[in-house]
C-alpha cells in the first residue's frame, strides 16, 4: 500500500480515500476536506470552475508528501485528492488524509499539506456568480 | 531550422489563458534564450497578458521557475497566475 496523489474531474471519494490508506498500525487519521462555499464577499456563487496543469500538479502533490515525509517522519500514509471542472456548492474540491500512529502527527501533517497544496500546486479557481464570473488571484508571489 | 532558434512550447493557465483566448503556443526564440525572452514573445503576440507582467509565474518542464532561468530546445514553459489560494 503506498501513498495516493491524484486528480479527478469525478467526484472524490473521501471515504473511499481514507479506507485505502488505512493500515492496521495507524492510531489516527486526519481528513481535511475543502468544500465549496455557497458566497465570496456576499456575492452568492453558483459553481466553482477548477482549472490543473495535470502532470505538474501530481508532481507537486508527490513533493508535498516527500516534505511531510521530511519533517514528520512518523506519519504512515498521505493521500491527496485535487477534483476539477466545474463544482456545486458543498462539493468537495480537495480531499486530503494523514494517517500516523498517534494524533498529534496527523493534524500538524495535514494542516501544512493543505497550506502547501494552496501555494506550489498549479491549479485555478473561477467563481461563477448569478451576474457574472471571476478567477480567484493570490496577489502573494511564490516567485 | 536555423540552429540559432529554439523552439518552446508555451502554456497558458487560468486568467492567463482567458486573456490571449490561447492555451498552448508555438515559440521560435533565438538561442541563448531565456524564460523572460519567451514572456517578452508571448506579450507582444497577445497584449492583454500585459496585467499579468507583476504576478505570472512560470514552469519550465513542469517545474516552478524563475523567469531569469534558460530555455532549451522543445523545453515547455508554463505561464500562469499565482495558484488559486483561500484563506486560511
Amino acid at each position: 500500500m503506498e501513498d495516493i496523489f491524484e486528480i479527478t474531474r469525478e467526484p472524490i471519494d473521501k471515504t473511499g480515500l481514507e479506507q485505502r490508506l488505512l493500515t492496521g498500525s495507524a492510531g489516527a487519521i486526519v481528513t481535511f476536506d475543502g468544500v465549496v462555499r455557497n458566497q465570496t464577499r456576499a456575492r452568492p456563487v453558483v459553481t466553482l470552475q477548477y482549472e490543473a496543469y495535470e502532470p505538474m500538479a501530481v508532481k507537486e502533490m508527490r513533493r508535498i508528501g516527500i516534505e511531510i515525509r521530511e519533517r514528520w517522519p512518523d506519519v504512515e500514509r498521505i493521500g491527496i485528492i485535487h477534483r476539477f471542472g466545474e463544482l456545486k456548492v458543498s462539493e468537495s474540491s480537495v480531499v486530503i488524509v494523514v494517517t500516523s500512529p498517534h494524533r498529534r502527527v496527523a493534524f500538524e501533517a495535514c494542516h501544512y499539506a493543505i497550506d502547501r497544496l494552496k501555494q506550489t500546486v498549479p491549479i485555478w479557481k473561477k467563481e461563477v456568480f448569478e451576474d457574472g464570473e471571476e478567477w480567484v488571484e493570490e496577489t502573494e508571489s511564490i516567485r | 531550422m536555423n540552429e540559432n532558434k529554439i523552439r518552446v512550447t508555451v502554456l497558458l493557465f487560468g486568467a492567463c489563458r482567458e486573456a490571449a483566448g490561447m492555451s498552448e503556443i508555438e515559440c521560435l526564440l533565438d538561442s541563448p534564450a531565456t524564460a523572460a525572452g519567451a514572456w517578452a514573445e508571448i506579450k507582444s503576440r497577445y497584449p492583454a497578458l500585459e496585467r499579468f507582467e507583476r504576478s505570472a509565474l512560470i514552469a519550465i518542464n513542469e517545474e516552478h521557475a524563475r523567469i531569469d532561468q534558460p530555455l532549451k530546445d522543445r523545453d515547455t514553459l508554463a505561464i500562469f497566475p499565482p495558484v488559486s489560494g483561500g484563506q486560511i
